[in-house]
């Protein structure tokens, strides 16, 4: 049998998917830490992103922060946390949320900074208070970007919450980790593939909610 | 001028970037009901002055008035909404549709969905737009189109005033000059409180009635009827503004009607060949032994002294075309008899008899 004869043999085993540690428990697991990692860091990154895009104030700060937050290896950040705070979720939830802020904001920022300022300023001329331009025109039309922004922070957090299983957390991390520990690689060859999948079809799922909320004047 | 109510007052206002003061102790008063327009060379503060009546530029000292209300008494989003503006570039919503672009400050001012939207398909019609623009979205129109559902937009506010900055220097000169005529008929319904910027002293004099002329920093270097301004430029710099064609400007005042009409035979004398064309009664350019060479300008019977001038100097044959309304022509202009008429103007305005 080669690997992949094996690696399917693996997936159709008896109680591959249902078992206790079996594939649905393994991806709902992954699905739910990728979740409240992503809300996390939608919390910190939309308000700053919103409120710098429309007024424009540190925008410099915003970008030199992205640019860092990107440069810092996620599994450096997760064991640094590990050591901080102990085992548990806080550690690799800080260090993911931190990985996934700087698409999201950079996404936020840079499409309400790019709607037109015409388009902007005739809002205002028109009676239109802050918070109804900002909500009214400028997320509207900046929606494609801040779009970009969740579905490339959605991809690196799905890839990325294997290494959870590193520290004794579930996830489909843990046929990697667990694969490697006792040379399975059919099992790793599985994990991967199961993250691929999971990354294609939950950004195929972001992209239709994009398409349904981006009104056809700007398509 | 003094029978008329003011909507809009400035009373020594004056902007300030920094050290660079842009509005120098602006002092004018704009009349109810009319237009009004602000012509000037390029950043003497035109846009700032205009701007600053809805508080998208606060200014830095002195009172603006607005109908007789301090205009700082308010939120600037409420003053806002109580004032039409147009823009140069339309500034249309790109997600929105045309309906509901129109539909902005009814909207925000809390009218119905369904009401707003009636309103917006008559206003529609009223720049001249049929309904199949309502569903479309702005990247669908012309630039023209665009400018007509700003228009729209503005007079949606049903507020008396209605602020224009250059709202037309953005289209081809034929789109501009039906633009400008529909707003002469627009306003001449409406009635409404119109400040209209441009650094075009033909629209000025076309549209205003009304005419401050802004010298740079935002001094007021002239207030007055645009012929007032074109008779009697108040000093060196309004003479040299509205300078270059001022005396063909000024014809545009004095009507062409007493020019005599002749018939369509009186230029064929043996020693001139040129034959005017008339296909179903409109003039189709001019005949010379076997070709055709297009018309110049039509003189529209009733029109003025400038169209006739102008309507014989741009003829092949150098008769000019009469035509009425409809197109058909009425008979010829002799440049004599224009030229006669330009100096009975001239001698009529100085009040000397010939
Ligand atoms: N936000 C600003 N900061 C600094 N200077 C400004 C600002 N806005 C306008 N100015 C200056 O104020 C002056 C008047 O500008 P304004 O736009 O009112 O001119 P304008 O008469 O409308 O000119 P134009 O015919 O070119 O539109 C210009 O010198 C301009 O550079
Ligand atoms: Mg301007």
């Amino acid at each position: 049998m080669n690997i992949f004869d094996k690696t399917w043999a693996w997936f159709t085993a008896d109680g591959a998917w249902t078992d206790s540690g079996g594939i649905f428990q393994r991806l709902l697991e992954h699905l739910g830490y990728s979740g409240l990692i992503l809300f996390f860091a939608a919390l910190i990154a939309i308000p700053i992103g919103l409120w710098v895009g429309h007024t424009g104030k540190g925008e410099n700060i915003v970008v030199g922060v992205t640019g860092a937050l990107r440069a810092l290896p996620t599994l450096g950040l997760l064991t640094l946390f590990a050591l901080w705070m102990g085992l548990g979720l806080t550690a690799p939830v800080i260090a993911l949320v931190i990985l996934a802020i700087s698409p999201l904001l950079a996404g936020v920022y840079s499409g309400i900074a790019a709607v037109d300022p015409i388009t902007v300023d005739a809002a205002r001329a028109q009676g239109m208070t802050e918070w109804q331009i900002l909500t009214r025109v400028e997320l509207p039309l900046a929606a494609p970007l801040i779009f970009g922004g969740l579905r490339n922070a959605t991809l690196q957090v799905i890839a990325t919450v294997t290494i959870m299983a590193y520290i004794n957390l579930g996830g489909l991390g843990r046929y990697l980790i667990d694969g490697l520990a006792v040379r399975d690689y059919p099992r790793m060859v599985a994990a991967v593939v199961l993250v691929a999948v999971l990354a294609l079809v939950v950004d195929a799922l972001l992209a239709l909610i994009q398409r349904a909320l981006t009104s056809p004047g700007t398509r | 001028m003094s029978v008329l109510n003011n909507a809009i007052e400035f009373k020594s206002v004056f902007k300030t970037y920094g050290d660079n003061t842009v509005v120098d102790n602006l002092n004018l008063s704009i009349p109810e009901g009319k237009i009004t327009v602000f012509v000037g060379p390029s950043g003497c503060g035109k846009t700032t002055s205009l701007r600053m009546i809805n508080r998208m530029v606060e200014y830095t000292s002195g009172t603006i008035l607005v109908n007789g209300e301090d205009n700082t008494a308010r939120p600037a989003h409420e003053l806002r909404r109580s004032m039409g503006y147009v823009l140069q570039q339309a500034g249309l919503m790109p997600h929105r549709t045309i309906v509901d672009n129109i539909s902005t400050v009814p909207r925000l001012n809390g009218v119905s969905a369904r009401q707003a939207k009636s309103q917006a398909l008559e206003l529609l019609n009223t720049v001249g737009l049929d309904e199949s623009f309502a569903k479309r979205y702005p990247s669908q129109l012309s630039g023209g189109q665009a400018q007509r559902v700003g228009v729209a937009r503005a007079l949606a506010s049903e507020s008396s005033i209605l602020l224009m900055d250059e709202p037309f220097s953005a289209v081809d000169p034929v789109v501009r000059a039906d633009l400008q005529k529909e707003l002469l008929r627009l306003q001449s319904t409406l009635g409404r409180t119109i400040i209209f910027v441009t650094h075009d002293m033909d629209e000025a004099i076309l549209l205003g009635d009304y005419v401050a002329v802004f010298a740079r920093g935002g001094r007021i270097a002239q207030f007055g009827t645009p012929e007032e301004i074109l008779r009697e430029p108040a000093d060196d710099f309004v003479a040299s503004f509205v300078g270059r064609d001022r005396g063909m400007r000024r014809l545009t005042f004095a009507s062409g009607a007493d020019v005599p009409i002749h018939p369509l035979d009186a230029q064929q004398t043996p020693w001139q060949q040129w034959q005017l064309n008339v296909e179903d009664g409109r003039p189709a350019g001019w005949r010379i032994d076997d070709r055709v060479i297009p018309g110049g300008s039509l003189f529209v019977a009733g029109g003025t002294l400038r169209d006739a001038l102008d309507s014989v100097l741009s003829s092949p044959s150098g008769w000019g075309v009469v035509v009425n309304e409809q197109g058909q022509v009425l008979g010829l202009l002799k440049s004599d008899d224009v030229l006669e008429a330009t100096e009975r103007e001239r001698l009529n305005r100085y009040g000397v008899s010939a």
